[in-house]
């Protein structure tokens, strides 16, 4: 019998009291936390963004779908800690500096997290050097940055710039994303991945790190 | 725009088959005080800045229509102004507003602008005020009564994730907000014709709309896009360039008869979505070619463009979208230029 089937069930559509609730059912019964993860909400996650790229799915079934997943990991964060599970990655992603969008940084940040990696979620109108500081906490294998501005996507260059300047550029690999940027942009400015759409996220990720 | 401009743009809109094709772009301000040599913040501040780059776009480009014509606008924060946004400023950024709600449940203590006395608006009203005599002296009229859309403005109140988060946890509360804009979006019209009455169209623009499915614009884009459109006049202009595969078999019931688009279709698709109901304003690459581009890319694109469009009926060549920042002068004419040169006699070559 699939346990995670009405969690998996509840993320995908969008219904955070029920995922919790489920969540909290599967936990108490002892299921594994990890596994609830790589087989709840991840897959869950995946479906989200499947029915995304087949335009069944809009922003608005993300988001709540999102909200789902990040509801059901505060509740299993503390569990996560005490098993030292390790996430897939550890990404730093915020909207560069002069940009004060964060519709599709939410997006994939969301995208990201179902997939199993770590978020660090810098806001909105980040500097360049607020980025190095935070890879340099976190020890962040990815970045991502999103700008939705034609306007600020100098500043992605500027902040793919400061990573050579800090010294860790070959720590790191960058994705980039936004209505504004395009795969040769991305290119022009040396990232290492561009990212469509936020469902395109998990899978680009992945690849980044070699997964 | 001029009377000739005027009428071009309701020929196509009625569905005459014009040649040459006609070519507009909307223009505003990410791209016309930047190419004109202005800061943006300039351009919103000094009324003799606005008059003389919108004139010299004009004066430059006298064969294509600068849409809407003479658009008196401050960026995104226009509208959100009126309802007690911060609208943040830089020299030469594009301003933006800050959120007004903190929560859904906060639409229940939010009022009704006045379009007489409220944020940004009457400062709309008196920049065309104080220019009206010097723009109908160069033969122009202001023809486009002009606000951002009700899905816009509500993320603005809100904040994007958060109204499309709403849409979805609080239904009933997001029919609040949206009735209470679109309601405010008539009076802010009717204010603009009763201060212009050479306008005879409307142009709303509203990217929001392209972010929701087919069911969900059917619920909360249709009906008050519909109110917003509701004025009697001749053009009703909708401006979306997120995707708009979802929304488009629903835009002509708004009452919607010309449509600026996104590159993520195509004409022909566009026109297929929309039974050829819409005259469609677009659409060549923006970012890529029409900016970034040489004017060999702009012709190659005008021509693949036209040649896979059987149908040339209510088409007005231009960009997918507005006029994109950092376009430069002689792309713009490759375009203009080529429109001419391909669609002058009947066949396209």
């Amino acid at each position: 019998m699939d346990d995670l089937a009405s969690l998996r069930d509840a993320i995908v559509k969008g219904d955070a009291a029920a995922a919790v609730v489920e969540a909290r059912k599967i936990l108490d019964q002892g299921t594994d936390a990890v596994r609830i993860v790589s087989e709840g909400i991840s897959p869950a996650m995946a479906e989200v963004g499947r029915l995304f790229e087949e335009c069944e799915y809009f922003v608005p079934e993300l988001l709540v779908s999102a909200r789902a997943t990040k509801e059901v990991f505060q509740l299993l964060r503390p569990v996560l800690a005490q098993t030292g599970a390790k996430p897939k990655g550890h990404v730093v992603l915020g909207t560069v500096q002069g940009d004060l969008h964060d519709i599709g940084k939410n997006l994939v940040a969301a995208m990201l997290e179902g997939g199993g990696f770590e978020v660090f979620d810098l806001g909105v109108d980040v500097p360049p050097q607020k980025f190095v500081v935070a890879v340099r906490e976190k020890q962040a294998e990815i970045v991502g940055l999103s700008a939705l501005l034609t306007t600020t996507l100098p500043a992605m260059r500027i902040t793919v710039d400061a990573f050579r300047s800090a010294g860790i550029r070959d720590q790191i690999k960058v994705m980039v994303g936004g209505a504004p940027v395009t795969k040769s942009y991305a290119e022009s400015i040396g990232a290492d991945g561009y990212g469509e759409n936020a469902a395109a996220s998990v899978q680009l990720a992945l690849r980044l790190i070699g997964a | 725009m001029t009377d000739q401009e005027w009428n071009t743009l309701v020929s196509v809109v009625r569905g005459e088959a014009l040649r040459p094709l006609p070519v507009g772009f909307i223009i505003d301000s990410p791209w016309l005080p930047k190419w004109a040599g202005h800061t943006i913040l300039d351009y919103f501040t000094d009324e003799r800045v606005f008059l003389a780059d919108n004139l010299k776009a004009m004066d430059s480009f006298p064969s294509a229509i600068m849409l809407p014509g003479f658009w008196s606008e401050y960026g995104m924060c226009t509208e959100p102004s009126a309802f007690g946004a911060v609208s943040v400023w830089e020299e030469n950024e594009f301003p933006f507003a800050n959120k007004v709600l903190r929560a859904p449940q906060e639409v229940e203590s939010l009022e009704k602008p006045n379009p007489r006395k409220h944020g940004l608006l009457p400062f709309v009203i008196k920049r065309l005020k104080h220019l009206q005599p010097d723009i109908e002296a160069k033969g122009h009229k202001i023809r486009f009564a002009v606000a951002r859309g009700p899905l816009n403005i509500a993320t603005f109140l809100m904040g994007t994730t958060e109204f499309l988060t709403a849409i979805k946890t609080d239904p009933e509360l997001m029919h609040k907000l949206l009735t209470l804009i679109s309601e405010f979006l008539v009076d802010w019209i009717e204010y603009q014709r009763e201060c212009f009455p050479s306008i005879d169209g409307v142009l709303l623009l509203d990217d929001i709309v392209g972010f929701i499915s087919r069911r969900d614009c059917e619920t909360f884009a249709l009906p008050y896009l519909k109110k917003a459109f509701s004025a009697d006049v001749t053009i009703k202009f909708f401006h979306n360039d997120a995707p708009c595969k979802a929304c488009a078999p629903l835009l002509p019931q708004a009452g919607i008869n010309l449509l600026n688009f996104g590159i993520q279709h195509t004409l022909a698709e566009m026109k297929q979505w929309t039974g050829n109901q819409m005259a469609l304003l677009g659409n060549i690459p923006p970012r890529d070619v029409l900016a970034a581009g040489t004017p060999d890319d702009v012709v190659r694109s005008v021509t693949d463009m036209l040649n896979s469009l059987e149908d040339h009926s209510r088409i007005i060549v231009s960009c997918g979208g507005g006029m994109p920042p950092g376009a430069p002068t002689e792309n713009i004419n490759a375009l203009i230029l080529a429109v001419s040169e391909l669609t002058r006699q009947a066949a396209v070559s």
